[in-house]
């Protein structure tokens, strides 16, 4: 059974639906960002992959600028959380209200 | 089975062992380390699909600085804060993981039914191992066809640094931290006295008679009045109220 670009595509769309259903199921914010960075990754896999089929080196190029864009949005969402956590005490989502109120 | 596809279904199994885990640890610190495991499967995954210098920039930046940013930052959040994965709300798993299934099926489908192919381009194994490797090939399609992008990537960079400096500290910043402190109004003994009657710039606020009378009634004795703004007081300018 050889390896096709397909097999790489469900690897890739089974990991986005477990950082997505981790987003949806978990309260605590910093395993939301957590399963926001896996998505990220699984996207990337995806990108390597159809650019591995077109044997192309513009997804590993996309690739490689996601994960730049990947750790500026670690760096600004931390912060945030941080920022969080002081203020409210908790890194519970369901107790960010502020907006909302 | 090959031995690429023996490889790749290990590599898949357990990658998404870790990310299971990762939503599924109670424990955020396992959850990190779950997504450390993962992430590494990950890098095996692009190893196995020609794109080295990527699987290396994903150990480096995902695995070695996000991710110890975030251990970092569970080390400055007190545990006690941390939700109970255990009282999550029954209907959020289920419409979740229903959720998840639904999109898996549709995903799938798909990608099974697809047509499309992308045009080919002429990066084949073969041209790339004449240019000097994935490394080689990359930087120059990077720095040639993507500078200007790249340049763009570095300044996203920069304003992501300094946005999360800005946020994470603002009390140097100049947000100000609100004063507390505490202001003895006590007078030495015989000050009082002479304060009931005394002069109009001493009490702003127009006093009634009942207040005057209250004040003279003071035998001198030091008031301790707790205030949060030392200039909460002498505009509310009721002496003697404890606040």
């Amino acid at each position: 059974m050889a390896l096709t670009v397909d097999h790489y595509l469900f690897l890739s769309a089974a990991l986005f639906i477990i950082g997505m259903m981790g987003v949806l199921i978990r309260r605590n914010i910093l395993i939301i960002f957590l399963c926001v960075e896996l998505m990220m990754t699984a996207v990337n896999i995806t990108l390597v992959a159809f650019g591995r089929e077109t044997n192309t080196l513009y997804g590993q190029g996309f690739a490689l600028f996601t994960i730049a864009v990947a750790a500026a949005e670690a760096a600004v969402g931390l912060a945030i959380i941080l920022m969080l956590s002081r203020r409210f005490r908790s890194v519970d989502v369901d107790e960010f209200t502020i907006l909302r109120d | 089975m090959t031995w690429d596809a023996l490889i790749f279904y290990l590599l898949g199994a357990v990658s998404i062992l870790a990310a299971l885990g990762v939503v599924a640890a109670a424990n955020p610190v396992h959850s990190a380390i779950f997504l450390i495991l993962c992430f590494f499967n990950v890098a095996g995954i692009f190893v196995m699909l020609g794109a080295q210098f990527l699987a290396a920039v994903q150990v480096i930046v995902y695995a070695g600085a996000i991710l110890v940013l975030v251990l970092f930052v569970l080390m400055l959040v007190d545990p006690d804060d941390l939700p109970e994965f255990h009282n999550a709300r029954p209907v959020q798993r289920i419409v979740g993981v229903l959720l998840g299934a639904v999109l898996l099926l549709e995903v799938g489908l798909a990608i099974v039914s697809r047509t499309v192919m992308g045009q080919q381009g002429n990066a084949t194994p073969e041209l790339i191992a004449l240019v000097g490797g994935n490394t080689q090939a990359l930087g120059n399609v990077l720095f040639s066809q993507y500078l200007l992008p790249f340049e763009a990537v570095s300044l996203v960079l920069l304003v992501g640094v300094v946005g999360a400096i800005v946020l994470a500290l603002p009390e140097r910043l100049g947000a100000g931290s609100p004063r507390r402190g505490t202001i003895s109004l006590g007078h030495p003994r015989g000050a009082d006295q002479a304060l009931a009657a005394g002069p109009a710039f001493e009490t702003p606020i127009v006093q009634t008679r009942l207040e005057r009378e209250e004040a003279a009634s003071l035998d001198g004795s030091r008031d301790l009045i707790m205030v949060s703004d030392p200039d909460e007081y002498t505009t509310i300018g009721k002496r003697g109220r404890v606040r």
